[in-house]
């Protein structure tokens, strides 16, 4: 799985390529963690070229929208492809995680 | 118009029922026994015969149903009437007697009045009866099995009566000569209910095949009368026996068909050995499903049914739940009876596994009734309750993951079950059925999210 980082002002954009699943997690993970060490508390997940999400990539999720939260920060997620947004609307995460449908959406809703 | 199965209908036909058993009683009595008194009680069999004058315009005036539909227009019903038991209901009320009466007077008919015999004619509303009671039979409340003893009782009754009265009027029309059973009995001089009594006791010993031999026939007609009542009462007993069997068998028969299931499965547990404890907890749901369903099970049953009657019995079952569960309250009223068509009912006992661990999720489970705990395979901890309305397993099914919990039945559970077959083809056919799921499970994300965090997929 590719994760590239790119800035729009405060906000770190997070684009995921490939599969977010048990094998790759760890690799989002430590890439997400890394920037909210760095300082970072606006955070976007640009979810456009993800093929796949496991529970795993669900757990980071949910995770760090749970650590930005107290610390004070933000978690969005934009560009959902048709099954992952599948299993963010039977589980009700799309109404706990804020999504959007586009980038520039995510960004002005900040 | 008077509706066939209306309460209007329902009183007239019990006051017309009563009439009936009154004159099939009476007019035989008074033929047999009050041969001397042509016309006494003649006011009360006279009155009777208003009512059912009044029946024959009422019947003209009932709808009937023909395939299923009710036919309510004035021609059709009276034609339907008309064709069938018109004519029987005619001569059984018109007052003939009367008019012959009226016109020759008392006359003599195989040895007894005219008149009487005349009066028999009523005995043709024994027809009605039986055209009721098979009318009641549509009715909701009724039993049929309840129903079919009171046809059976009042046939034998009747039977019997009739029997007697001929027995009597046998030794009355032949006038009493000294070797007749009447005056071998010596009731000849005896009041008509002494005489009455040694008839019905003489019958009933007869076609039950007892026999005594206190009063036995000596004429010909009267040997001719004993025999066919002792054929009558042999087939009428085994008639008896057979029926009985199978009424009180037919009325337990939902009772019976339970118990011979838990007995066979039973017997199979007991040869394979099973442990006692696991044969407790097949008796403990077997009574749980007796207690709940009558031991039916809907699934089966239903199917029978064609699919707009189904739904319509299934609406009406699932009336409570339609109010309670999230998922049917956020449904358009199409996708709630796809979905009810669609889900399968099923009963779990209490600490039975619903969804292991390690398997793939193949379904969604709907709590209806009762509550379901998430615990670890191994280390048994529990990850906490779910309970009516809440549903699961359909993390594991969309994620195409293995469940990390099992899923078990704390008490009895009624669970509806979504396969995955059927997920998909509503999802893909009911665009707004993922809206639905995700109103659905708004109430309960964080405890979905708290699982998710605990690594718990369901």
């Amino acid at each position: 799985m590719e994760i590239s980082v790119t800035e729009s002002g405060d906000v770190r954009i997070l684009s995921f390529k490939g599969n977010l699943d048990t094998n790759t997690s760890p690799q989002a993970e430590n890439e997400i963690n890394g920037l909210i060490e760095a300082g970072a508390q606006k955070l976007l997940v640009n979810f456009e070229n993800l093929d796949y999400i496991s529970s795993a990539g669900l757990r980071i999720l949910l995770a760090t929208a749970k650590k930005l939260k107290a610390s004070p920060g933000d978690l969005k997620i934009c560009c959902l492809n048709e099954t992952v947004q599948e299993v963010f609307d039977i589980s009700g995460f799309a109404t706990i995680l804020s999504v959007s449908k586009t980038e520039e959406e995510a960004l002005g809703a900040y | 118009m008077i509706r066939e199965l209306s309460r209007t209908r329902l009183l007239w036909d019990s006051l017309i029922l009563v009439l009936i058993l009154v004159s099939c009683v009476m007019v035989p009595y008074q033929f047999a026994f009050n041969q001397g008194n042509a016309l006494s009680g003649f006011q009360v069999i006279y009155l009777i015969d208003l009512f059912f004058i009044v029946d024959i315009f009422l019947n003209c005036r009932t709808t009937f149903r023909r395939h299923g539909v009710e036919v309510s227009d004035r021609p059709s019903c009276t034609k339907y009437y008309a064709r069938r038991l018109m004519v029987v209901d005619i001569l059984g009320s018109l007052p003939l007697d009367l008019i012959a009466w009226v016109l020759i007077g008392n006359g003599q008919f195989l040895g007894g009045s005219l008149v009487l015999a005349l009066r028999l004619l009523r005995l043709l509303r024994i027809v009605r009866l039986f055209v009721i009671l098979r009318r009641w039979e549509a009715f909701s409340w009724s039993n049929p099995g309840a129903l079919r003893v009171v046809k059976f009782l009042v046939s034998i009754l009747l039977l019997m009566h009739w029997l007697a009265c001929i027995w009597f009027f046998l030794a009355f029309a032949s006038g009493f000569p000294a070797d007749s059973w009447a005056a071998r009995a010596s009731i000849v001089d005896s009041g008509p209910v002494a005489q009455y009594i040694r008839s019905i006791y003489w019958t009933i010993t007869t076609m039950t095949t007892v026999g005594y031999g206190d009063i036995t026939p000596a004429r010909s007609a009267e040997y001719v009368l004993s025999a066919v009542i002792m054929l009558m009462g042999a087939s009428l007993y085994a008639f008896i026996i057979g029926s009985v069997a199978s009424l009180l068998s037919s009325i337990q028969a939902a009772k019976n068909s339970h118990w011979e299931r838990i007995d066979s499965v039973t017997e199979f547990l007991r040869q394979r050995q099973v442990p006692a404890a696991i044969d407790a907890k097949v008796r403990n749901y077997y009574e749980y499903v007796w207690e709940h369903d009558r031991g039916m099970n809907k699934n089966d049953m239903l199917n029978d049914l064609p699919g707009p009657l189904r739904l319509e019995i299934l609406l009406h079952l699932a009336s409570n739940i339609l109010e309670t569960v999230p998922l049917f309250k956020n449904c358009s009223p199409i996708l709630r009876d796809e979905l009810l068509i669609s889900l399968e009912s099923r009963t779990f006992t209490p600490g039975s596994n619903i969804a292991g661990e390690g398997e793939m999720g193949r379904s969604i489970y709907f709590i209806v009734e009762g509550s379901v705990e998430i615990i670890s395979a191994d280390t048994q901890k529990s990850w906490g309750t779910l309970g009516e309305g809440d549903y699961f397993g359909f993390m594991s099914m969309v994620l195409g993951e293995r469940r990390t919990a099992t899923t078990r039945a704390i008490g009895f559970c009624d669970l509806l079950i979504l396969d995955k077959e059927n997920f998909n083809r509503i999802k893909a056919e009911f665009p707004e059925f993922n809206d639905v799921l995700k109103r659905a499970s708004a109430e309960r994300t964080e405890q979905i999210s708290e699982l998710v965090l605990e690594g718990i997929i369901l």
